[in-house]
């Protein structure tokens, strides 16, 4: 017995030797591994609305028709070499990419390479509902019923097999913004028709083709998602050879395994830890203008918020700098219009909604309530992206109305109730904000703050005005973009002096990756891009030699 | 012996009976549709009467029931709430997973502890067993969630040394086969199969190492305290009398009487394993049942809930049914006994 023991003790050394020398790697890999927070609902970006869904699958699977690059602030071609409009801005015509490969796996083999009949078929999913795909895996397309593409677009045709042509009901300058989104992108038409054949419609949102830098290669739910690089893409092929998202909802966890070498890349590191990772060396935290805003909208059908003296003495009597600082823990820049500042047709207007409480107060007597009044602030019940604690940020406003001699009070309910509440037009006024699905300022605009969004429930001050919706209809019947600009700039000082909403914040992005990553961009507006990034296992090994 | 294994059965039956039961109530006993608790499929789903009628819902309650077993041993088990996945297909690769993590932990345990807790016995009151003893108590009263903190801590972020999520490292892209990783590594015709199989030892070492603690100082303290209880039997005190070596009296006497009292308590040492197993499982990212049945209370998943509890239930039924056999077949007194005869 006890030379049982000695020899498991003689062994001890021999389970060290397992971990003396750190994790071991397959030999020469450079395939990068991306921490993701959760599964990706569906491998079809038409069909989703998560930005984590997104993050994972368009920009690596599958290409859209232009791109939009958020460093330039214009549009790229993608799969559409060249495009033309119409004088009378009804028709647009693109011009295709020729020799782009779609993937080639185990379960389907390309016999043909991408043209127009793909288009037709990616779009004609979502745009006819006698399409045989338009009802797989639940036929619902949020971002399109939401942009109202498929209420605008009359007709789509193929005069070419390399040229594709899009009718309009009426002229719509934000048309290639949406195009370029990453929701708009391109399916293989001979696969949906192997699968059709097969029987086997639902996969082809489950085991994707396209023509990105990436092909699948198998997903385990709650474990991780694999992509194999494409290496026919017609950008070249890719700089790793795979990459794989690890799917981890913690980000406690995910900072932990980007320490350990667990993940290359995690998104949304704990806002605590931010300053922390900045400093060391071997970390490398980017951070990028999240395209939203979070605003404060008015009730402009209740008394006393139908006054304009009223909003705009309330935007005067908070200090959004000191919300910035305490909500956002300084993750967020200051909102000087509803437009972020990384729009093309952003206005700034920092004196429109600056901290004055002494001209608040005027402004309230001259509205005729000297004495102040009472108030509800309705919080959201939920942390969102544009701002991740509603109800501190209702507290500290409480208190900065207390200042001018307004009561408030702070109203939650569960989520579900207050939206019902809140399309029911209850409140006096909320915190919310609005996230944009695509580049296009008019985004910003007609979902939220025209007559027709009070309709359709979006528009949460219930504001009608008929000069601001003269102004961005014109704006979007345009495609010059010098005068869309000024239209737009005449909007946001419109709203300046209505203030149905008193813009508050736009949040920051963070994403962190260790230093061995190569070539990693900062996330943008359209997600992440892989097809350049690879992990230098290399610069990893001489790190530990110093 | 036979007797004695019928007997053994009828009692896992009847037990698996009253938890089969018990699984098909929660169905109503959950809030919502029984039919959708059960199968996963919801009211608006075209299979819906389908399924209703398949789980004999137009029937009596003894038709349902019976419906219910056909499922559970056709292995339909229906689909999740969440998702839509299979419950079984789930299953099938979640289980060996977990199943790897546990074995190895109770194996390691079983490896090591009754050794050590004999070597605190003979050294009675010595340095040795004051050490082993000590040890086995801070074992003890440590909580396994802290003790993974603590070791994720040390071994993974300060030293670097051991991975802290998974199984293995995915650009391995080991195929996924049977679930347990070791096996799929063995059975796949991958490259680089050697480097593999080095980096998934890593990624168990430290689950496996934490979660043999739980049973291992469980062990040590009950080998030990049966080693000095039969130490002071007086046929031992014989045994040295005759003038056997201690190393023979040791071997003879002390280890097979002391064990007899040890091995009952193996199971109940297997239902703590599979307790902690699933806390483990969670901390460590290691795709088994734990992190699928706590995912499934969070998100009120009914189906799963309803099928991975009685499937944990029937796992330590089945390991307790097990350790009894063997018990009564290994230790002829104890089957005297039972089968009360001399």
């Amino acid at each position: 017995m006890i030379t049982k023991v000695k020899r498991f003790f003689a062994s001890a050394p021999l389970l060290l030797t397992l971990s003396a020398c750190g994790p071991a790697l397959p030999p020469n890999t450079n395939g990068v591994l991306y921490c993701s927070e959760g599964n990706p609902e569906s491998f079809n970006p038409q069909m989703v609305t998560s930005a984590t869904t997104l993050d994972m699958t368009s920009l690596q699977l599958y290409d859209t028709l232009v791109e939009y690059d958020a460093a330039k602030g214009s549009l790229q071609p993608g799969l559409a070499t060249d495009w033309q409009i119409s004088d009378d801005g009804h028709t647009y015509e693109f011009t295709l990419r020729e020799n782009v490969a779609f993937h080639h796996t185990d379960y389907f083999t390309p016999s043909r390479p991408f043209n127009a009949e793909d288009v037709l078929f990616s779009f004609q999913r979502w745009l006819d509902p006698e399409h045989p795909y338009h009802s797989v895996s639940g036929g619902r397309y949020p971002f399109f019923r939401a942009t109202r593409l498929d209420q605008l677009i009359a007709s789509i045709s193929a005069p070419r097999p390399n040229v594709v042509r899009i009718q309009l009901h009426q002229p719509d300058s934000s048309l290639m913004s949406t195009l370029s989104s990453s929701f708009a992108v391109i399916l293989s038409a001979e696969y949906g028709q192997q699968l059709l054949d097969k029987g086997l419609a639902p996969h082809i949102d489950q085991r994707p083709i396209g023509t990105g830098p990436f092909k699948f290669r198998h997903f385990r739910p709650d474990v991780s998602v694999y992509y194999q690089a494409h290496q026919e893409h017609w950008r070249g092929a890719p700089a790793s050879d795979s990459l794989v998202f690890r799917i981890t909802p913690s980000n406690h966890k995910r900072m932990l395994m980007l320490l350990t070498g667990d993940c290359d890349i995690s998104p949304y590191p704990p806002a605590r830890d931010i300053a922390w990772l900045q400093q060391r060396d071997d970390m490398n935290v980017q951070q990028s203008l999240s395209p939203n805003t979070a605003f404060w909208a008015f009730n402009t059908e209740v008394p006393p918020f139908d006054n304009p003296l009223v909003r705009k003495a309330l935007s005067h009597a908070i200090d959004r700098d000191a919300l910035i600082h305490s909500v956002y823990h300084d993750h967020a820049v200051r909102a000087d219009s509803i437009l972020p500042h990384t729009s093309w047709a952003q206005l700034a207007l920092p004196d429109a909604y600056q901290y004055d409480p002494e001209k608040a107060r005027a402004l309230l007597a001259e509205a005729g309530y000297a004495d102040g009044f009472s108030m509800d602030i309705w919080a959201l019940p939920v942390q969102r992206s544009y701002n991740p604690n509603p109800r501190l940020m209702a507290e500290q406003i409480q208190s900065y109305l207390a200042q001018i001699g307004v009561t408030a009070n702070i109203v939650s309910y569960e989520w579900r109730s207050f939206r019902r509440l809140l399309a029911q037009g209850k409140h006096d006024s909320v915190l919310i904000g609005w996230s944009a699905d695509h580049s296009d300022p008019d985004n910003f605009f007609r979902p939220i703050l025209t007559c027709a969004a009070k309709r359709s429930i979006n528009n949460r001050a219930l504001w009608c005005n008929a000069e601001f919706d003269a102004l961005v209809t014109a704006a979007i019947r345009t495609t010059d973009i010098s005068k869309r600009q000024l239209l737009y700039e005449r909007a946001q000082k419109l709203l300046a002096e209505q203030v149905p909403i008193v813009p508050l914040a736009h949040s920051i992005r963070y994403q962190v990756s260790r230093r061995t990553v190569r070539n990693m961009l900062p996330p943008s507006l359209s997600g992440i891009r892989f097809h350049a990034v690879y992990s230098d296992h290399g610069l990893m090994e001489e790190a530990a030699h110093d | 012996m036979i007797s004695i294994v019928l007997r053994q059965l009828g009692v896992f039956l009847i037990t698996f009976f009253i938890l089969s039961v018990l699984a098909f109530s929660l169905a109503y006993l959950f809030p919502g549709d029984p039919i959708s608790n059960t199968s996963g499929v919801l009211m608006n789903h075209p299979h819906y009467e389908a399924v209703a009628q398949a789980r004999g819902f137009d029937q009596g309650l003894l038709g349902q029931y019976l419906a219910y077993m056909q499922h559970l041993f056709q292995l339909n088990w229906g689909v999740s709430l969440q998702d839509g996945a299979s419950i079984w297909h789930e299953f099938k690769v979640r289980f060996p997973a977990s199943l790897e993590l546990s074995v190895l932990a109770m194996g390691l345990a079983l490896l090591i502890g009754p050794p050590l807790g004999i070597l605190a016995a003979i050294h009675y009151n010595k340095p040795i067993d004051q050490v082993i003893s000590f040890l086995s108590i801070s074992g003890y009263s440590i909580p396994v969630f802290w003790f993974a903190q603590l070791s994720i801590l040390f071994f993974a972020v300060l030293l670097g040394w051991l991975p802290i999520a998974g199984q293995v490292n995915p650009l391995f892209d080991v195929p996924l086969a049977t679930g347990s990783v070791l096996l799929d590594i063995a059975i796949s015709d991958m490259p680089y199969r050697g480097t593999a199989l080095l980096n998934a030892l890593q990624h168990m070492l430290l689950p496996v190492v934490i979660l043999a603690t739980v049973p291992l100082v469980l062990l040590i303290r009950l080998t030990r305290n049966a080693c000095i209880e039969v130490q002071r039997m007086s046929f031992v005190q014989g045994a040295y009398a005759r003038g056997l070596s201690s190393f023979s009296v040791l071997q003879k006497h002390i280890i097979p009487n002391a064990m007899q009292r040890v091995t009952p308590s193996v199971s109940t040492a297997f239902s703590l394993l599979m307790t902690n197993t699933l806390i483990i499982e969670i901390i460590f990212s290691w795709p088994g049942l734990g992190q699928w049945f706590v995912r499934s209370i969070y998100e009120r998943d009914y189906p799963v809930i309803q099928t991975a509890l009685l499937l944990l239930t029937v796992l330590i039924l089945f390991v307790n049914m097990m350790t009894n056999i063997y018990y009564v077949w290994r230790y002829p007194r104890v089957r005297r006994e039972l089968n009360a005869t001399r």
